[in-house]
């Protein structure tokens, strides 16, 4: 079965240089200038066009194996592509689906199921939104309690999620979910895929302190999703969901966002007139080399996964190192900036436009989404430490 | 000033201002940003003239009376601009050399009827009240204000007292914010008020608007300027400290893993710094106040307070807000939960007069090393 567009090539074939000029081309070429360098997560209907057209040229899945309609990129190749990307200012979109439900389907799907939702996220006419989290259940997910009863042919779902990412610009939903009360917390679990359309299914937009709605709450009214749409086995979701945290923390763990952070810090900087300063070019330095060596470090852990390999608990490090040096880098921001620091939106400074508070407000949350930091370091402490529970 | 009258001064303040998290959302991005009954209450209770003269309609205070509220009014998150206008702006007249204006202008800010801000930035800020960018001309006899002013607050004042460069020295004008030549951008700020970019084209200025001559223009504002950066602090102050209590009722109420996140030891010890800070702002800030209160306290001394105390005050405002939304998790990024009005408040006012590194810098070049 074709999944996706045909590739062009095998682009393992390329030498590292000659595959970074053709994407870099590519990028250049056709990317819209005015959604480079977004202050805030794009909604669906603001960069759409450029991720059709990314479907449509056979690169929306670069990380996916051919077979299954992606890029079948290397790890390094993989990396490549990612910088480039992030070279050019091209921000995510609701990439759930390409991110994590085609990599847990290849695992633990159906050849139905792989067939069925396979080919639509490929094309981008599948917009996917990660229901896990509940009022109750944020670092401690086992204690969820929404639940799915199997009534015939289909899940009846009931309960809640909340802070759903974009849930309002998506099609469908990944939902963990109760089926045996009676069984201790993980075990009772289950992997539901659900189509945000079905009766029953209400999604309410939250704003946030930086006074956008990016994330949601979503409520199920005895809403039924067909049984086939359970992946792995019954009550056995926990092991599905966990098998894709390592890369949740890989991909945060990028250094995308700290570039990016080190780019407005620049501007700021220049705009203040002291990026000449000494006390600034080493404050500045010392968050070149975090950034930097976070490049060397997430190669690293790229390349296990490049090797088919799993990925170990240390891996956690590399979410704190990257949230907490983005962090960093924002902080200092808002310190350059002076009295820019506590004005909002895009502010003319000097002779350009900055939106100085942009990396401060994106920078917060990533120590608490994806696991949050504190939760990482107890899993280094206990999993890799062997510190004493 | 008696230790009653402070106390009684603060129950009232307490009393009066609670947080009003509706009010405060309704208030944000429209204009002015606050309410003007609200502000005329605060003139009948007193507040707006502590600082004012009996003989000007005020109760003539000092500034430990102006702390005190101004910690009030920053615990609950008030938008109406003590800081700004009853301190900063009203300062700078009374310590100026117009007998006339303070006489028409002081009960009119002591009651609430008007509001003031103090134009003295320039557009890249800065807080050397010597850099200031307007300049006073002479065009055929007549005086004009020309240039620019940034981060005035607030942004929709009924006038301004704008610091200008004359040919003597720093001069201080009353411009009516009606003047014409005078165009007031506004520029959004984090907690949805507004400061604003002014620039003077050609305004008419006059021996009758002159707040303060070059003799006494520079001691009077950088007066205010210190006065009111203790006062800013003293907002960060209440802010900080109600932001402990919320996130230490969240650490005891909050349940995960069948247990309050509070007797997790990693929020332990964190919180626990986060109150050494507010303490030491507490600590650095009332030594400050002492200071400055001190007959014998120079002018250099007075900034080097006013600066100590800011730096601290900045810094821990904000490393108490990034602590709290991080104990929170996500219910702390939302803007239905009143954490992140406290948070958006203290990224303001943490920069305003100054963020903590520029009064370190300011601190650096004024206290001598040992
Ligand atoms: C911007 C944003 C986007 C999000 N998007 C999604 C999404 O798309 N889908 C989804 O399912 N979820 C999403 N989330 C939710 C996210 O996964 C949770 O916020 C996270 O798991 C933390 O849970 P919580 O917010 O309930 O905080 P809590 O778990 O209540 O934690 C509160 C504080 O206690 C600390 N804590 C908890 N347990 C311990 C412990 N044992 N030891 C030490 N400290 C501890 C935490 O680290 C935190 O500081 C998003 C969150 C944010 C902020």
């Amino acid at each position: 079965m074709n999944y996706g567009v045909p590739q062009e090539q095998d682009w393992d074939t390329l030498s590292d240089a000659a595959f970074r000029a053709v994407v870099r081309a590519e990028v250049e070429a056709h990317h819209p200038a005015e959604l480079r360098y977004p202050p805030r997560r794009l909604r669906w209907a603001e960069n759409k066009s450029w991720y059709l057209r990314m479907a449509a040229k056979g690169w929306i899945a670069p990380g996916w194996p051919r077979e299954y309609g992606g890029m079948g990129l290397s790890a390094s190749k993989l990396l490549i592509f990612l910088e480039e990307m992030e070279r050019w200012g091209i921000a995510r979109f609701q990439d759930h689906g390409i991110l994590m439900v085609g990599p847990i389907l290849m695992r633990f799907g159906t050849e139905a199921q792989r067939r069925r939702y396979l080919p639509p996220i490929l094309a981008c006419e599948e917009i996917w939104c990660q229901g896990y989290s509940e009022p109750n259940a944020g670092s401690d997910l086992a204690n969820l309690r929404t639940e799915a009863k199997l009534d015939g042919d289909a899940f009846i779902i009931n309960g809640q999620k909340t802070w759903t990412t974009l849930a309002h610009d998506s099609t469908h939903m990944i939902v963990l979910a109760r089926t045996d009360k009676e069984a201790k917390k993980q075990s009772g679990i289950s992997f539901l895929m659900l189509d945000l359309k079905t009766p029953g299914v209400t999604v309410r937009p939250i704003r946030d302190l930086a006074g956008h709605d990016e994330f949601c709450e979503v409520f199920f009214d005895n809403v039924r999703t067909p049984a086939t749409n359970l992946v792995g086995k019954l009550n056995q979701g926990w092991t599905v969901a966990k098998s894709q945290l390592g890369f949740e923390r890989i991909h945060i763990g990028s250094p995308k966002l700290p570039e990016y952070g080190l780019q407005v810090l620049l501007s700021v900087a220049r705009a203040r007139g002291v990026e000449h300063d000494a006390l600034f070019r080493d404050r500045l330095a010392q968050l070149q080399l975090d950034v930097a060596h976070l490049g060397d470090i997430y190669a690293h852990f790229a390349a296990i996964v490049g090797r088919g390999e799993a990925l170990g608990p240390e891996v956690s490090l590399l979410k704190i190192w990257a949230t907490e040096t983005f962090q960093r880098i924002a902080d200092l921001i808002i310190e350059t900036a002076g009295e820019f620091g506590g004005l909002t939106g895009k502010v003319q400074m000097a002779d350009g436009r900055i939106e100085v508070l942009a990396p401060f407000y994106k920078a917060r949350p990533t120590s608490i989404y994806g696991g949050s930091n504190e939760i990482q370091r107890n899993i280094l402490a206990r999993q890799v430490l062997n510190l004493p529970g | 000033m008696s230790d009653d009258t402070l106390r009684m001064l603060r129950d009232s303040a307490a009393d009066f201002a609670t947080l009003d998290g509706a009010r405060v959302r309704r208030l944000r991005g429209t204009d002015p940003g606050f309410e003007r009954d609200r502000w005329r209450e605060m003139g009948d209770m007193g507040w707006l003239g502590v600082l004012i003269p009996e003989a000007h309609g005020g109760l003539g205070l000092d500034l430990g009376a102006a702390v005190t509220i101004a910690e009030q009014l920053g615990r609950a998150l008030y938008p109406e601009p003590y800081s700004a206008s009853a301190v900063l702006a009203t300062l700078a007249l009374l310590h100026g050399d117009n007998a006339a204006l303070k006489q028409t202008l002081l009960p009119r800010l002591a009651s609430g009827e008007i509001v003031a801000g103090l134009a003295w930035q320039g557009e890249r800020g800065g807080l050397d009240p010597d850099q200031c960018s307007v300049k006073l001309r002479e065009s055929n006899g007549a005086q004009q204000l020309e240039g620019s002013s940034r981060f005035v607050s607030p942004a929709a004042a009924d006038g301004y007292i704008v610091a200008a460069r004359a040919a003597q020295g720093l001069e201080l004008h009353w411009i009516a914010r009606s003047a014409p030549g005078l165009a007031c951008e506004p520029e959004a700020r984090a907690d949805g008020s507004a400061s604003a970019l002014l620039r003077f084209e050609a305004v008419g200025v006059s021996a009758d608007t002159r707040v303060a001559s070059p003799a006494a223009a520079s001691a009077a504002l950088r007066l205010a300027l210190d006065h009111a950066t203790l006062s800013t602090s003293a907002e960060l102050f209440g802010l900080m400290d109600c932001t402990l209590e919320m996130t230490l009722d969240y650490l005891r109420t909050r349940v995960q893993f069948g247990k309050p996140i509070g007797s997790f030891q990693a929020l332990q010890h964190r919180a626990v710094d986060m109150y050494m800070q507010k303490e030491m702002t507490r600590a650095t800030l009332g030594a400050a106040v002492s200071s400055v209160l001190d007959p014998a306290c120079t002018g250099e001394q007075r900034a080097v307070a006013a600066s100590s105390a800011k730096a601290r005050a900045s810094q821990a405002a904000l490393a108490i807000c990034k602590e709290a939304l991080q104990m929170h998790g996500a219910i702390g990024y939302t803007d239905e939960y009143d954490l992140g009005l406290y948070f958006n408040r203290a990224l303001v006012l943490s920069a305003s007069l100054g963020n903590a590194s520029a009064h370190r810098s300011r601190y650096a070049s004024l206290a001598a090393l040992p």
